[in-house]
């Protein structure tokens, strides 16, 4: 129980400070979202503080064309498709009778293989020796970090990447640079820090003055954070703090940042609805180019580019994912949008923040 | 996806361990902490198959409490409705 005693201690100090009339922490990891959610930290929190679930999702920023990219992979050459089983349920915005999703290219005869780890994708290569396997990947520096392992620990011939691999400070610094952040505190996620080290996340108070802490994913630590949050605004001297302190260690991992490094150029990279973010996305080095997808389907390649910044008519993904817009705000949330029958992917994912207040009962 | 489960080393061979973790056990890389020297009995946070972190005994037992807590009151996957 000790947990829960330090859960209501740090409860009793936030509602023990002088709060503002309104104070706006986002969070940027679906699993803090999902923590928030399953914990009811919005109903115990004191109501000056509202909780903001901003770009945390890998899946819900993957741009439409990549989907579109792999079902085409999967339905016209041939190949072995394996991807995290997220990625499958998502729908892409074409016409009545097109392919929607992974899952439906399955139905449809496309070897379609949900993955809970790079390792397997390693796996299925080698018993299908003579069929090509293209490792779809979607992620976060937390994830990238294994497909960087993956490929750093040598790659079978056979098994080709299609990555939509991601950064996700670049995001928090597009909304402070726009002027209307929409937050007045960060919580930073607990695994990013954990590969790439708590410092990345510092230009937040640094640059912007924004308060800034690093949390884990339990009750505890969140609250803590919030706490540590609060408290920076009121003392006026925001800086980063660490309170996931038993996984997060200065310069984080940095044999994963090796890796990353020699696997991947920094690049220039699409969000789903939102555009193209500076140095956000991860490319496969051209080392690794026989290993490419893109580079070894050129036509599908050019038929998904022909598609690229697709969304649904009346998707608000991207506005939810920038923190603009509150899940139950969007105008497709429930009617006709549920995890049953999804238009965008914000409600498809585990961290997707509209699947994540679906699942905790929200109903508009 | 960038969930992360504490677990026990139970055996190691080269860069692969079994893991258990709750009486699960799994597969795990310990590629991406090669130099951190962990060993049979050590605890690491794994996420997609691969340790990213070493973490403490006392730590990765309070997660799992945690962990008890989250499954007792999840509800089914599509939260009921439709």
């Amino acid at each position: 129980m000790r947990r829960v005693t330090a859960g209501a201690t740090w409860l009793a100090r936030i509602r023990a400070l002088d709060l503002p009339e309104r104070l706006r922490i986002m969070n940027v990891c679906g699993g803090h979202e999902r923590s928030i959610a399953q914990a009811g930290l919005r109903t115990v929190l004191p109501e000056e503080i509202e909780l903001i679930p901003g770009p945390g999702c890998p899946v819900c920023v993957c741009p439409e064309e990549a989907i579109y990219h792999a079902i085409h992979l999967s339905l016209d050459e041939g190949v072995i498709l394996v991807a995290f089983g997220d990625m499958l349920r998502v729908p892409v915005n074409v016409a009545k009778g097109e392919v929607r999703s992974l899952e439906e290219a399955r139905g449809l005869g496309g070897d379609v293989r949900p993955i809970a780890s790079p390792t397997e994708a390693r796996v299925i290569a080698a018993a299908e020796p003579e069929r090509t396997v293209v490792f779809f990947a979607a992620g976060f520096e937390t994830t990238t970090a294994p497909v960087a392992a993956l490929v750093a620990e040598g790659l079978p011939k056979n098994l080709l990447l299609l990555t939509a691999c991601r950064r996700t400070w670049p995001a928090v610094a597009l909304l402070l640079e726009s002027g209307e952040a929409g937050f007045d505190g960060l919580v930073a996620p607990g695994h990013v820090a954990t590969v790439m080290g708590p410092e990345e996340w510092s230009f937040v108070a640094e640059r912007f003055c924004i308060p800034v802490a690093v949390a884990g994913f339990t009750p505890e630590s969140l609250l803590a954070a919030f706490a540590s949050v609060v408290r920076q605004h009121l003392d006026g001297h925001p800086h980063l703090t660490n309170c996931y302190p038993e996984v997060v260690r200065p310069g984080g991992n940095r044999a994963a940042q090796q890796m990353l490094a020699a696997t991947f150029d920094v690049v220039d990279a699409p969000w789903r609805g939102i555009g193209t973010l500076p140095a956000s996305g991860y490319r496969l080095k051209g080392r690794y180019a026989d290993h490419d997808a893109a580079l070894r389907f050129p036509a599908a390649t050019e038929q998904a580019r022909a598609r690229a910044g697709a969304m649904p008519a009346g998707c608000g993904c991207a506005e939810v994912v920038l923190g603009r817009l509150t899940p139950t705000a969007c105008a497709l949330y429930g009617h006709p949008c549920t995890p049953r029958a999804p238009v965008g992917p914000c409600m498809v994912s585990d961290e997707g923040a509209c699947r994540i207040w679906w699942s905790s009962g929200k109903r508009g | 996806m960038c969930l992360a489960i504490p677990m026990r080393i139970e055996a190691v061979d080269g860069f692969n361990a079994r893991c258990a973790a709750k009486g699960v056990e799994r597969d795990v890389s310990l590629f991406l902490l090669q130099d951190e020297g962990v060993a049979v009995g050590d605890y690491v946070m794994v996420h997609v198959g691969y340790a990213i972190q070493r973490v403490a005994r006392a730590d990765a037992e309070a997660s799992w409490a945690l962990f008890d807590e989250i499954l007792a009151t999840e509800p089914p996957p599509d939260g009921g409705g439709g």
